[in-house]
């Protein structure tokens, strides 16, 4: 489980034809993604942003499965994942949501928290599991609580000291780190950052941010961030890709990224007027 | 006096079941099971059944453990499985439960006149039948706190808790909520029907109303353990429970021998649990979430 030694690359993110809409309140409906297609290549840390609306956290959803698709096909190196259920997909997608207090369980402490994200990776069986549970003894355990130190420790993270706090105790910075070294526990396939600093202070938003950089690298996975913010487009990550009404309308590598005029790209942004010198093809091929 | 004392104790040790039972679906699982009011009867008919008949003790309790998980997993199915509303899917299988304990039993009263063999043959400590009961049930008290705590603190364990903390993180970590609700559930309605057994074997009867109300004398002792003794950890609060239970009985001793009629004693258990809900000092999701009931 340890972050120590990075993991080789593993799969890339393939999602193709993929459609979903959703009823608008009263009547009518909203076709979000229509025959939508993105690859996201082993390792890339891909960044997409877009306005409210746009369908960035939705594309998330579909993709980690807590919401189901219409049509299409979602693929992480050659497991189908739009055939399995979200906690099945959990095995190889590691995921930090927005909100710090829906990606820990509160009432559990930081070391049972820790467990749990270690046991994501096997399957979970529930009804042997009693039995097996019994026979696997206490946990998490006085060794699984020295590997847990040890790896805060190796991440510079205080947390290593209030292992057996509950999680509601600590602060929203800290519960965001705890969630985003939780999701990366065991080198997922996948990582999903669903606008995973947008209810910290700039401070706490920094210091995870920092982090979310580390340890991407160090782990070589392939990763999707969401965000609004374009101070993070612009930084971080590999690839930016930009979404409006479910749509890719701009597609950047990292190189062509340092050449765009951030006020051409916030106004793009904000109004989501495809400027032409870096917009692509409604189909997601790289800009120009 | 001191018979009075020891009658509380030991009809909150056998009504323990259904205090553990409680805490298991509301604070563990998070889910408000109704179907508590019909394995209790259901435990207690089965047992009943089964000690008239010649069966021995632990037999009769552990069929009756088993049928509460029945009864239990049918609930958990109707609710993940058919997608039925947690409290509707805990009153159809009460509903339906009342039959099938009617059925089992025959009729609706079965009386056990003699104290069973198991319970003569333990040490009385000096204090009588009251006595036999008080070791019988404090052992096998004890005996369910450790496992379930030991169950608690497993994989397993966390992962049932986990689910009840919070649903979103625990599938996004990989736990089958359909799987850990059902199980939990049963589990719960297991010890719920184990209690109902023991206070028909204690009790002398069974009767297929015994379990009206149940889920509120549950609460009842879970709030009370956990006001008393404020547990920090979960063996705690498994003790809690089980202390909050015999404190309830006792309560209801001290009523009775106040002059409260035994009749009007579910109203003024219900009264009680309806002043603490109504003044917000208890937040029981789906019972006091106004939100959720009124939309």
């Amino acid at each position: 489980m340890s972050h120590a030694t990075p993991a080789p690359v593993q799969s890339g993110l393939t999602v193709s034809g993929l459609s979903w809409g959703h009823p608008l309140p009263g009547s009518g409906w909203r076709q979000l993604f229509r025959d939508f297609s993105l690859t996201c290549p082993p390792g890339q840390f891909l960044v997409v942003i877009g306005s409210n609306g746009s369908g960035k956290s939705t594309l998330l959803n579909l993709v980690a499965g807590t919401l189901r698709h219409d049509s299409g096909q979602i693929h992480l190196g050659n497991k189908p994942l739009h055939k399995l259920r979200d906690y099945q997909r959990a095995r190889w997608i590691g995921r930090v949501m927005q909100n710090p207090l829906e990606g820990t369980c509160p009432a559990l402490t930081v070391a049972e928290n820790l467990r749990l994200a270690e046991r994501r990776h096997r399957p979970a069986r529930l009804i042997g599991g009693a039995l097996i549970g019994m026979l696997g003894g206490i946990h998490p355990n006085g060794a699984d609580r020295r590997r847990y130190r040890e790896l805060l420790g190796d991440l510079g993270l205080p947390l290593a000291d209030r292992l057996d706090e509950p999680v509601g105790q600590l602060s929203g910075g800290q519960r965001q780190t705890l969630s985003l070294v939780m999701a990366t526990l065991g080198s997922p396939d996948l990582l999903l950052l669903d606008e995973h600093t947008a209810a910290l202070d700039p401070r706490a938003e920094a210091t995870v941010m920092a982090l979310t950089d580390r340890l991407v690298r160090q782990l070589g996975t392939t990763a999707l961030m969401v965000t609004h913010s374009l101070d993070q487009a612009l930084g971080h990550g590999d690839r930016l890709v930009m979404l409006h009404e479910g749509s890719l309308i701009g597609d950047w590598s990292a190189a062509e990224r340092e050449d765009l005029d951030p006020p051409a790209l916030r106004a793009m942004y904000g109004a989501a007027i495809v400027a032409p010198q870096s917009s692509s093809a409604p189909d997601g091929s790289p800009a120009s | 006096m001191l018979s009075l004392w020891l009658g509380a104790a030991d009809q909150g040790l056998a009504y323990a079941g259904l205090a553990l039972g409680t805490y298991l679906t509301l604070r563990v699982l998070n889910f408000p099971d109704l179907t508590v009011d019909g394995s209790f009867a259901l435990g207690g008919g089965t047992a009943a059944v089964l000690i008239s008949q010649g069966a021995p003790i632990p037999l009769a309790l552990g069929l009756a453990f088993l049928f509460g998980c029945l009864a239990g997993v049918v609930t958990g199915l109707i609710h993940t499985r058919l997608g039925v509303n947690d409290l509707f899917a805990g009153i159809l299988t009460t509903t339906g439960l009342y039959s099938i304990t009617l059925r089992l039993m025959g009729r609706s009263n079965i009386p056990l006149p003699e104290t069973p063999a198991g319970i003569l043959a333990l040490p009385d400590l000096g204090l009588g039948l009251d006595g036999q009961w008080l070791v019988g049930l404090t052992l096998a008290m004890g005996g369910l706190i450790l496992l379930i705590s030991l169950l608690l603190a497993t994989d397993f364990g966390l992962s049932l808790r986990a689910l009840g903390n919070n649903p979103t993180m625990a599938r996004a970590n990989g736990i089958n909520q359909r799987r850990g609700l059902t199980v939990g559930i049963a589990a719960a309605n297991g010890l719920v029907a184990l209690a109902g057994g023991l206070v028909a074997t204690y009790q002398g009867f069974a009767d297929v109303t015994m379990g009206i109300g149940s889920l509120i004398l549950g609460l009842g002792m879970v709030i009370i353990g956990e006001s008393v003794l404020r547990p920090r950890s979960v063996p705690q609060a498994l003790l809690a429970v089980v202390v909050g239970a015999i404190l309830f009985r006792t309560m209801i001793a001290i009523a009775l021998q106040l002059g409260l009629e035994p009749v009007d004693l579910k109203l003024a258990t219900a009264l009680l649990l309806l002043i603490a809900l109504a003044f917000g000092r208890l937040r029981i999701p789906g019972l006091s979430d106004q939100g959720r009931l009124l939309g």
